[in-house]
């Protein structure tokens, strides 16, 4: 099953160099993998693809990105959380990697993947989440919607792309926020049929990224009440962020790099350096600038630091909405 | 006019050569895709994507729109010579058409596929290029009670799909619908029946069932036919439809190619039970439904038809609002882009050259899988005189490159070789397996889209009959059975009864 597990035999004639700076100069040898933990067409797959092409550049060595997508990310997670950690296999994954484990402990189920199994590479994007409502829907502000909302508990419906998803837990974020309760959840299998439904006025809200949502927002479908980032978008600058609103909550869609847990610190140095280097070139800026997305690459150690305050977040929201049905 | 006019403009970016060359690259490696049982649109698409970041937007987009309807189109080879779905849509045509390639008609059937298509698919530009604007804001209005309706219908037309009896029908599509519930249920995030495997959390896919039930099974009951290594060798002028045939096909390819249409139209994933619901349609009013099963013409040119507009009505909802319809649309919308052209409202605003130039190019396109595809029927039908002995192995080896490469999951090979097993069983005891296929397509969107319709009307049934077009197909619905029942009625025998002589039989 695993094609990487080949192994060239280069040793024999690397044996007299000392061992640790032999695996520091010899690294990559051969074709790295990215396994892609959703489907083509994503925001994982336009952003990764152009990141392994411009890291191909640098190494000098093929970086295939290979799709492993299903269960909304955690097969490809578990995948790359039991592959060699030898740097050859990296995996590309989102905001789903936060809070896993949480959703399985709070059905009761053993963790497949924790946290712990993976290093964090780099960020490759972060797309703030906005608050969307229906064209035919009257709130022009956030204030006007949290009103109503609060006026005809059970009247409102809004879509997310699955549970305790990217787009659900903005939802639950802005219910705790804004004190809403009783609005009713319609889940649907992904972000393209979440805003599908809105469009059609099946759910009156929904919580989508900038990148997802720009063309709807601009031809008027949509109307956008405020930003879950911490600043005001580039790209729609009149609206609002949700601190200015005065409720003190940021959520983003974000796509990240990671190795498996075990990965020799040489190699994730060497890793970071040359992603670090990859996420500067043309190669890489410029398709996500034709996607619609503002630069928000960080390196190994903000990520870090942004990964931990994410998940806190997710784990937090995730018991809070608790289990349904 | 201002269409005509724009379409001019369409075919002057179309017919450059460059663009041209992209197009026919798409086409080509499209029907070689569709030809490789288990690779259909998605797979091929996905694979290919990678290689049309270095093109400009207009040969990008003409390329992979001609890899995904030239897989349309190459998806019906395997089925009809080899009785090997390439994917979920062209399980019927196995069917009828692998009945007619035993015939020693296998000729004529991809000819008939072929042209279906052909109409099908320009038809399809036809409609894209006048009305796509107003028709996907129609298509809006399709949300979850429309969906449930629409799948009650499919699911009581689902007793004229089977060739065997009503019984056996049930009991595969009962069989279908309980596989269908694998998986993480939609709405509460809860793991149902997927015993502890995670690549089971999305349910059991469509491609692996359809390609082991039917190809696999196929191949493993063959040698029980005792086969002398007798190969069905047609003669030249067998390759070609008689007149019979011809006519036989016309209005089918008619009826499917508007009905797959306006069902590929609905985003989400309706377009999947097109050719399922062709079928049905077919042999309701045929004059001859016994002939279903056993080579009947119109069994390969509705649904073939039906799938092929279904695949071009995607790119209604793509296009005039940027919504993916399903994962392949999804992928197409991608590398738009990817290239700085965002699909949607604005992209005929501000990408004229962009978008008139894919119509147009669909048009071309069309015309050139017509010209590639009818030559390759003589070499495809020489297939058949390969024997047995080596045929079939190399074909299991495709079939399990094929379903590994759709989701690279070594879960779904297997998946494949138990429904093989499963597929040989049926075979034996003569079950149809289409029904069952067709269960499982139906399970997991109908369960979402009942419980997200009283998830909408806080558990009022009434959602159902309230909305103008879910009130229309309920209805039909209910005129629908109510006339299988009359006839049921008429014929003196109630279901009791014709139950009873089935099990005795």
């Amino acid at each position: 099953m695993d094609r990487r597990t080949f192994v060239i035999g280069t040793a024999a004639s690397a044996a007299a160099l000392p061992r640790a700076a032999r695996a520091q100069d010899a690294y990559p040898t051969r074709p790295i993998t990215i396994l892609n933990a959703f489907p083509p067409g994503g925001i994982n797959d336009v952003v990764t693809r152009p990141a392994a092409t411009a890291m191909e550049g640098i190494f000098k060595q093929p970086v295939v990105v290979e799709t492993k997508a299903g269960a909304a990310g955690s097969v490809g997670a578990q995948v790359a959380a039991t592959a060699k950690p030898d740097g050859y296999t990296l995996l590309s994954h989102n905001n789903g990697i936060s809070g896993y484990a949480e959703v399985d402990r709070l059905f009761g189920r053993t963790p497949k993947t924790t946290r712990a199994d993976f290093i964090p590479l780099a960020r490759l994007c972060a797309d703030p989440v906005l608050v969307l409502v229906n064209e035919q829907q009257p709130d022009k502000t956030l204030a006007e919607f949290v009103e109503r909302a609060k006026k005809e508990p059970g009247k409102i419906v809004y879509s997310s792309g699955g549970f305790y998803g990217a787009s659900h837990l903005p939802v639950a974020l802005l219910e705790q926020a804004a004190g809403i309760t009783g609005m009713r959840h319609l889940p649907t299998a992904g972000g393209g049929p979440a805003i599908t439904a809105c469009l059609g006025n099946n759910a009156q809200l929904t919580t989508q990224t900038v990148q997802a949502t720009i063309q709807h927002v601009k031809a008027g479908k949509l109307r956008a009440l405020a930003t879950f980032g911490a600043e005001r978008s580039r790209i729609l600058p009149d609206v609002p962020t949700m601190k200015e609103l005065g409720h003190d909550v940021t959520y983003y869609l974000w796509v990240g790099l990671f190795a498996p847990k075990g990965t020799p610190a040489p190699v994730v140095s060497t890793l970071t350096a040359v992603i670090d280097k990859a996420a500067a070139s043309p190669q890489f800026v410029e398709p996500l600038t034709n996607v619609g997305l503002e630069p928000s690459y960080q390196s190994a150690a903000d990520f870090a630091k942004f990964w931990d305050e994410d998940a806190r977040r997710a784990e937090d929201t995730i018991r809070r909405i608790g289990k349904v049905g | 006019m201002d269409a005509i006019q724009s379409l001019g403009l369409g075919f002057s970016v179309a017919l450059q050569p460059a663009v041209l060359w992209y197009a026919f690259l798409g086409c080509l490696v499209g029907t070689l895709v569709g030809v490789l049982p288990g690779i259909g649109p998605l797979a091929g698409i996905s694979i290919l994507l990678p290689i049309t970041f270095g093109l400009n937007a207009t040969n990008a987009i003409v390329m992979l729109a001609g890899i995904y309807y030239g897989s349309q189109y190459g998806g019906s080879t395997t089925s009809i010579l080899l009785r090997i779905p390439g994917e979920a849509s062209s399980v019927m045509t196995c069917i009828d058409g692998n009945a007619m390639a035993r015939k020693g008609r296998a000729g004529a059937a991809l000819c008939i596929a072929a042209v279906g298509s052909w109409i099908a698919g320009t038809f399809g530009v036809i409609v894209l290029t006048f009305i796509a604007p107003p028709l996907a804001t129609i298509a809006l209005r399709f949300g979850p009670p429309e969906y449930t309706a629409l799948l009650v219908l499919g699911l009581i037309f689902l007793a004229y799909m089977s060739t065997t009896s009503l019984t056996r029908t049930l009991i595969m599509a009962a069989f279908g619908l309980l596989l269908g519930c694998i998986g993480i249920d939609p709405l509460s995030g809860h793991f149902r029946y997927s015993f502890d495997i995670a690549e089971l959390g999305d349910g059991i896919g469509i491609v692996p069932v359809a390609v082991g039930l039917f190809g696999l099974g196929e191949i493993l009951s063959t040698p029980s036919h005792q086969v002398t290594g007798e190969v069905i060798r047609p003669k030249l002028r067998e390759l070609w439809p008689n007149r019979q045939e011809w006519r036989d096909s016309g209005w089918p390819i008619a009826r499917g190619t508007v009905m797959g249409f306006l069902i590929g139209i609905i985003p989400g994933s309706a377009h999947i039970i097109s050719s399922f619901l062709s079928y049905a349609v077919e042999k309701k009013i045929s004059k001859h439904p016994e002939e279903f099963g056993q080579g009947a013409v119109a069994g390969v040119a509705g649904p073939e038809s039906a799938n092929n507009a279904a695949s071009t009505g995607a790119f209604v909802p793509m296009l005039a609002l940027g919504i993916p319809t399903g994962p392949v649309t999804a992928v197409l919308m991608a590398a738009l882009m990817v290239h700085g052209v965002p699909p949607g409202p604005s992209l005929v605003n501000d990408h004229p050259e962009v978008f008139w130039g894919f119509v147009a190019s669909m048009y071309v396109g069309n015309v050139m899988l017509l010209a590639l595809n009818l030559p390759l029927v003589g070499i495809f039908v020489h297939l058949l005189r390969i024997p047995y002995g080596y045929l079939y192995p190399l074909i299991i080896m495709f079939c399990i490159i094929g379903v590994y490469e759709v989701s690279h999951s070594i879960v779904d090979v297997w998946i494949m070789l138990i429904m093989g097993v499963v597929g040989y069983l049926l075979k034996k005891f003569s079950f149809d397996p289409a029904p069952l296929v067709l269960g499982l397509v139906i399970a997991p969107i109908f369960e979402m889209s009942l419980r997200q319709s009283l998830i909408m009307s806080d558990g009022n049934w009434l959602i159902f009959l309230s909305r103008p077009i879910a009130g229309t197909l309920m209805a039909a619905a209910a005129v629908l059975l109510a006339m299988s029942l009359l006839s049921m009625a008429s014929k003196r025998r109630d279901w009791r009864a014709q139950m009873a002589e089935e099990v005795k039989e």
